[in-house]
C-alpha cells in the first residue's frame, strides 16, 4: 500500500465520517471491532456467571413459576434504559445509562446478568447496537461489572446504615461508572497492538468522562427515585434478591 | 422505538425472509468468523457490500439501513483516529491544534482503517439476519442451537415486555408533561424517578396477570419449544455452500490460496 493511497483512504474516511448523521449508539463495543482473541476470551470470562445465573433462575422459578416473568420484565428496562442515547462530542458519540445497578438490587446480581445478556442479544440483533462477537465483552462490563458492583455498592452502603434511598442512588452511579471503565479497558486492552494499553485507556476514559460523570449521577436518581417509589408502593417486591442466591 | 426494530421487516414475504433461520445463523456466523480473522479489509468491506445488496434486494429503506450502521460506523472511526495517532512509527501527515502538533502513523491508520472494514463487514451481517428474521423464530433457533430453554423463555419474554415498557413509559411521560412534571432541573429529577417506579410497578401487575393467563393455560414453569421441522432443500443448499465460499474467500484474500 502507498503512501498516497494511504493518505487518500485516510482522507476519504474521514469524510464519510463527518457525512453520516449524528446519532450513534457507542457504549456497547460494536460487533467486528476486537478481535476474535479477545472477542473468545471475553466470552470465557462471562461464561461462570451466565451459568451461575441460570442456576439461580432455575432454583428460584422452581419455587414461584411467576419469578421469569418478572425477570423477563426487569431485561425489558434494561432494554429499555440502554437505549436512551445521550451524545458525547467529545467521543463523537453517544452514551447511555445502563439500567443494571437498579436490576441488580431488584432481582439480585445474577440474574442482572441474565437480563443484561438477553438485553445485549436483542440489541446487537433488532438495533444493531453492540454486536453478536462482542457479546462476552459486554456482558462482562454491563452485566458483571455494572451488577455485582451496583449490588456491593448497596449492601456495603446498607451495611454502614446508609439510608435506603442513598444506597440505591450508590448502586446506579458505580454501576454506570464501572460499566464505562470496564469498557474502556476491554476496548483498550484489545486495541493498544504494540502501544501502551494504560494510555489508550486513559484517552478512552478520557473522552466519555464530560457526559459520563454526570450520566452516572443521573442514573443514581433514576435508581433511588424508582427504588424509593417501589419501596413506598410495593416494598414486597424488593424482598426478591434475598430470596435467591447472591453471591 | 417499537418501529426502529430490524424484525419489523420480517413479516415481508420473501426469499431471505422464507430461508430456514439455521441456515441464515450458519452463513452469519461465517460470515463474523471470516471478517474477523481477516488480515486485510478487502474482504470486510466486499462482505460489507453483499450484505448492503442484500437490504436493498429485499427493499429495506436505504436511509434506515443508513441510520442502523451510523452508530457502528462512528465509533469505529474514533477509534481509527485513536489508531492513527497512537500506534505506529511511519508518519504519514501531521497537523497543529493550538499550536501542538499531532502526526498520524501509516500503521496505525492502516489498523484503523481495517477495524473500519471489520465493524462495517460484521455489523451488515447482524443488520441482515435480524432485519430477514422475525423474533420468534430467532427465539426458536437458539433453543435449538442448546441454549438453555430458561434463558430463551427469558428472552421472549423480554422482547414481549419491551413493548409493554414503551407504551406505558410513553402514556405516563405524556401526563407528567401536561402537568409540567418537567419544568425545572428538580422537578424533572423527581419526575424520572417517578416515572421509572410507575412504570415498573404497572408492568409488574401486567407481568403478574400474564403468568395467572399463562398458568391457567396449563403453564408450568417452562414454555415448550416444539421441533423444528427438516430444512429445505434450497435451505441446505444455502446452509452447505455459502460457508465453504466464505472460507475458500478468506483464504484467497489472505494469500493462502494460489
Amino acid at each position: 500500500m502507498t503512501v498516497r493511497w494511504e493518505k487518500a483512504a485516510y482522507v476519504l474516511w474521514i469524510v464519510a465520517l463527518a457525512l453520516l448523521p449524528g446519532r450513534a449508539y457507542g457504549m456497547h463495543i460494536s460487533e467486528g471491532i476486537l478481535p476474535p482473541g479477545w472477542a473468545g476470551f471475553w466470552f470465557l470470562v462471562a461464561a461462570p456467571f451466565l451459568v451461575l445465573g441460570m442456576r439461580d433462575l432455575r432454583i428460584r422459578a422452581g419455587r414461584a413459576p411467576h419469578f421469569k416473568t418478572l425477570v423477563g420484565l426487569v431485561g425489558a428496562g434494561v432494554f429499555v434504559v440502554s437505549c436512551m442515547p445521550i451524545p458525547v462530542p467529545t467521543a463523537g458519540t453517544c452514551s447511555h445509562p445502563c439500567g443494571t445497578g437498579l436490576a441488580a438490587i431488584l432481582i439480585g446480581p445474577g440474574q442482572a446478568v441474565i437480563v443484561t445478556s438477553v438485553a445485549l442479544l436483542l440489541q446487537a440483533l433488532f438495533l444493531a447496537h453492540g454486536g453478536l462477537s462482542t457479546l462476552g465483552a459486554n456482558i462482562v462490563s454491563m452485566g458483571v461489572v455494572g451488577g455485582y458492583l451496583g449490588y456491593g455498592a448497596f449492601l456495603l452502603a446498607r451495611k454502614v446504615r446508609a439510608p435506603w434511598p442513598v444506597a440505591a442512588f450508590l448502586a446506579g452511579l458505580l454501576s454506570d461508572w464501572g460499566t464505562y471503565a470496564a469498557t474502556s479497558f476491554s476496548l483498550s486492552a484489545a486495541l493498544a497492538g504494540g502501544g501502551s494499553i494504560a494510555a489508550l485507556f486513559r484517552m478512552i476514559l478520557a473522552a466519555f468522562v464530560p457526559t459520563q460523570v454526570p450520566l452516572g449521577v443521573f442514573e443514581g436518581f433514576l435508581a433511588a427515585g424508582a427504588y424509593r417509589f417501589i419501596r413506598t408502593r410495593r416494598p414486597e417486591l424488593l424482598e426478591l434478591p434475598a430470596e435467591g442466591w447472591a453471591p | 422505538m417499537v418501529e426502529l426494530f430490524s424484525d419489523i421487516f420480517a413479516g415481508r414475504d420473501n426469499a431471505l425472509v422464507r430461508l430456514d433461520p439455521r441456515a441464515k445463523l450458519s452463513v452469519a456466523v461465517a460470515g463474523i468468523l471470516a471478517a474477523l480473522f481477516s488480515g486485510g479489509a478487502t474482504l470486510p468491506i466486499a462482505v460489507f457490500v453483499v450484505c448492503l445488496s442484500g437490504l436493498f434486494a429485499v427493499r429495506i429503506p436505504a436511509r434506515w439501513v443508513l441510520a442502523r450502521l451510523a452508530g457502528p460506523a462512528v465509533i469505529a472511526s474514533v477509534l481509527v483516529l485513536l489508531q492513527s495517532f497512537l500506534v505506529g512509527a511511519t508518519p504519514l501527515f501531521g497537523v497543529s491544534v493550538a499550536g501542538v502538533r499531532f502526526t498520524a502513523m501509516a500503521e496505525g491508520a492502516r489498523h484503523g482503517l481495517l477495524l473500519g472494514a471489520r465493524v462495517l463487514g460484521c455489523s451488515s451481517i447482524v443488520l441482515l439476519l435480524g432485519s430477514v428474521t422475525p423474533a420468534h423464530r430467532v427465539f426458536h433457533v437458539l433453543r435449538w442451537a442448546g441454549v438453555p430453554g430458561g434463558w430463551v423463555e427469558i428472552a421472549m419474554l423480554t422482547y414481549r415486555y419491551t413493548f409493554v415498557l414503551l407504551d406505558q413509559a410513553a402514556e405516563v411521560s405524556a401526563a407528567q408533561r401536561v402537568r409540567l412534571g418537567y419544568s425545572g432541573p428538580g422537578r424533572s429529577l423527581s419526575s424520572m424517578g417517578i416515572l421509572g417506579g410507575t412504570v415498573l410497578l404497572r408492568s409488574v401487575d401486567q407481568a403478574s396477570r400474564t403468568a395467572e393467563a399463562m398458568s391457567a393455560r396449563g403453564y408450568s414453569g417452562q414454555i415448550g419449544f416444539g421441533p423444528m421441522g427438516p430444512m429445505r432443500r434450497a435451505d441446505r443448499l444455502v446452509a452447505g455452500v455459502a460457508p465453504p465460499i466464505l472460507l475458500a474467500a478468506y483464504l484467497l484474500a489472505e494469500g493462502m490460496l494460489p
